[in-house]
């Protein structure tokens, strides 16, 4: 029986190749948009405007402070009855995009505020304007902060985007899904879906370490 | 070059500038002591307004620094400021530290800014430390790095913040040799200090300030010799010892 069930699960490889590939489109494209919204967001949180930092803040506390599957099925189901019609996969992409833009933001903002005030000092005494400061002096030193956790968000983004098969994209956890209504060895199946997440994520857990590594070793000394 | 017309600032209830009255001339310098807390690092920092003032007028080369219509970043490109910590960028070369404003602000050439660079680290005597970065250097190479960070910006005015503070005794002297050569060769300087040896010999006038006053000012042989307010006398009697 047992060997039944494994040459079918073999045979269903492609198919769940296919839903990898699903994740990884999903968690990529919304990997980019969310870390370009979340250095965006992180940066404006640490400006001076006291109204776009509690803006932001109280967008970015909803969000961290929701299920992310909740957030999917307000875009997916309810967002349809003020009128915004959307397919599962671009439903899919803004809810990951954003939640990753939220937990981006902080780690973004946490590393510019531990540069230190006199770097900016120094820059700002020199004449240059504040966007030459940030992206000369404050970004290169904050990104050493910034680096190691970013990456352990995107392992965590990679997950979460397993929510996404709740609306019916058709990515990997989904496959497995369909799967074990044929193969009925939810063991077997869903460990399958396990190891294709791990194989994705893996690599990213390694350089999350080396580059905690690496960046631990450059401080000053004066 | 530098005017103080009746300035207050306040921090929250601390009245910490109170009717400031001050005017330096273009090629002199000017050395600030006093207490701790007398505002003289406040002092020094609303003339490129990494502070501002809320009261009176504060005119640096002809520019109104108190106006925000003032172009802080033209003004500030022709004021070089020395801090006490050094504030180099750790994650650029000494010589990279000193060609980002001219290269950045200045819009110059990177080629001709790094020539230019070169020259003014030899100057401070640290020719053979363009490459190095700055947690290679010891406390007085920073701060001289610092210092030609400052100069490469060819500015009319310098300003040190308690520049030798933050250094262990023997690397002092390098420091203040740099700004004594600065100070011969007619740059306007201000420097907030505690090196009296070096306020006799390089200031053209002294002043102190306490609880945010400047109490005396006067050329350092009256200064020193003969003050005239009895707490000029009570901090000298004080940091005089050695």
């Amino acid at each position: 029986m047992w060997t039944y069930y494994l040459t079918q699960l073999v045979h269903s490889l492609p198919f769940f190749l296919k839903g990898l590939w699903m994740t990884v489109a999903v968690s990529g494209i919304s990997l980019v948009a969310g870390t370009i919204l979340g250095f965006l967001w992180g940066i404006i949180r640490t400006r001076r405007s006291k109204f776009l930092y509690h803006l932001i803040g109280a967008w970015v506390d909803l969000i961290r402070g929701t299920p992310f599957l909740v957030q999917i099925f307000i875009v997916f189901f309810i967002l349809p009855e003020a009128g915004i019609h959307l397919d599962a996969f671009p439903a899919a992409i803004i809810s990951l995009t954003n939640l990753g833009a939220c937990f981006i933001c902080e780690i973004v903002a946490a590393g510019i505020r531990s540069v230190p005030w006199g770097q900016k000092e120094a820059a700002t005494a020199s004449g240059l304007t504040q966007l030459q400061q940030l992206r000369y002096v404050v970004m290169p030193q904050a990104m050493k902060t910034i680096l190691p956790p970013l990456v352990g968000q995107y392992v965590l983004l990679i997950k979460d985007s397993s929510v996404v098969s709740a609306i019916g994209v058709m990515d990997v956890t989904r496959a497995g899904w369909l799967t074990v209504q044929r193969v009925p060895q939810g063991l077997m199946v869903f460990a399958l879906v396990g190891i294709l997440y791990f194989i994705i994520c893996y690599p990213l857990i390694r350089l999350s370490n080396l580059l905690e590594k690496k960046m631990g070793r450059g401080t000053t000394s004066f | 070059m530098i005017i103080f017309r009746k300035v207050h600032k306040w921090f929250g209830k601390l009245h910490v500038l109170n009717d400031i009255n001050l005017a330096v001339d273009a090629g002199e310098v000017l050395v600030v002591c006093g207490p701790s807390g007398s505002g003289k690092s406040t002092l020094i920092r609303c003339i490129n307004r990494l502070e501002s003032i809320q009261k009176g007028e504060l005119i640096v080369d002809g520019m109104k620094v108190h106006d925000f219509k003032t172009k802080m970043t033209k003004l500030r490109a022709e004021i070089g400021f020395v801090f006490q910590q050094f504030n180099l960028y750790p994650h650029m070369t000494a010589l990279e530290n000193v060609t980002l404003a001219p290269t950045k602000v200045r819009k110059i050439r990177k080629q001709e800014a790094m020539e230019a660079g070169r020259q003014v680290l030899e100057k401070v005597g640290l020719g053979d430390k363009i490459d190095s970065y700055p947690a290679q250097l010891s406390g007085g190479q920073q701060q001289r790095v610092a210092i030609a960070r400052g100069l490469c910006m060819r500015p009319k005015i310098m300003l040190f913040d308690e520049p030798t503070s933050a250094l262990d005794p023997e690397m002092i002297n390098e420091v203040l040799e740099v700004m004594r050569d600065l100070a011969k060769e007619g740059m306007t300087m201000v420097v907030v200090t505690h090196e009296m040896g070096f306020a006799r010999e390089v200031a053209h006038r002294v002043a102190i300030m306490d609880v945010g006053q400047v109490i005396e000012i006067a050329p350092p042989e009256e200064f020193f010799s003969n003050p005239r307010n009895e707490r000029t006398r009570l901090f000298l009697s004080k940091i005089l010892r050695h």
